[in-house]
């Protein structure tokens, strides 16, 4: 189960409106390397996780990935919270706001709504373990598209701080995976699905 | 910086140490620098959240103590009346914590 506790991870304090920026960001939230991609990918793929340690580390980035969301969602509020009907205009927020005003509801930038198939749950621990290395690279890809093009400081510090964290989960998926090496044959961990063929 | 403000900062960046110490001791778990770290990131924030839930509003539903919580009455609709604290403080998402 989970418990709330009420605070955010980094703080976020955005004075500026800008719905613009709300509009790109937001892919972060519903998009395809997103944060809702992320907690759902590791929380899914847990369960079958042939590796206690692992399935362990998969819950505890997935929680940390739900923290991520909140800041997200918290940067794409206080961006829109002040904005008018002129503001609303805003190129890139215009449609947003004709479905959903102000309301943060997840999707990508380009507009394509959340998906469950953003993500992959495969019940193979090898294939699973590779998908979460390249998620978390994929996120660190789409956090540094976002920094380039974001100015204010007040975006760009919790943009960072997030993008470090996916550098952290990437190397802790690594660290994982030569584990789960070290547990299965290591003459030949690619020849069967470990979370199948192979019951322990 | 309020008060409220600084303490508040100063539980986020002891939880953020704890946050980064539970992923690396998942996958290093014999690492006694490591241990120590975490155990010295616990106990100072068991210590700052204590704190903070007697002067200000509870973080978490274990902190929720009508008879203790937000000594200062600070982001409440009811001051001086024993109610749910819970309820007490800004939203999370309100800019600085509401300070």
């Amino acid at each position: 189960m989970w418990t709330y506790e009420k605070r955010l991870q980094y703080p976020v304090n955005i004075t500026k409106t800008c719905p613009k920026t709300a509009s790109l960001i937001i892919s972060q939230f519903g998009g395809p390397d997103g944060e809702m991609a992320a907690s759902m990918r590791y929380l899914s793929q847990r369960y079958t996780m042939p590796c206690k340690e692992v399935a362990g580390l998969l819950t505890d980035i997935g929680t940390e990935e739900l923290a991520h969301l909140e800041i997200i969602c918290a940067m794409i509020f206080q961006l829109t919270k002040n904005m008018n009907a002129q503001d609303a205009q805003t190129a890139g927020f215009d449609a947003y706001y004709v479905d959903h005003t102000a309301g943060i509801w997840p999707t990508a930038a380009a507009g394509v709504p959340f998906n469950a198939c953003e993500f992959q749950s495969k019940g193979d621990a090898i294939t699973d373990l590779f998908e979460d290395l390249a998620a978390e690279q994929k996120a660190r890809s789409t956090y540094e598209n976002l920094i380039r093009i974001t100015p204010d400081p007040e975006v760009r510090e919790p943009l960072k701080y997030l993008r470090e964290r996916e550098v952290v989960h990437f190397q802790r998926f690594g660290e994982a995976l030569e584990k789960l090496k070290t547990d299965l044959d290591a003459k030949n961990f690619y020849y069967f699905n470990a979370e199948f063929d192979h019951k322990r | 910086m309020s008060e409220r403000a600084k303490l508040l900062k100063e539980i986020q960046e002891v939880g953020f140490t704890m946050d980064d110490l539970l992923l690396y001791l998942d996958t290093h778990p014999l690492d006694q620098d490591a241990l120590k770290a975490f155990a010295q990131a616990r106990e100072r924030r068991y210590q700052l959240t204590r704190e903070y839930s007697g002067r200000f509003e509870p973080l978490t539903l274990c902190q929720v103590c009508p008879d203790t919580n937000n000594k200062t009455g600070t982001f409440t609709k009811y001051p001086g009346q024993k109610h749910f604290t819970w309820s007490d403080g800004p939203l999370p998402w309100d800019n600085q914590g509401g300070v």
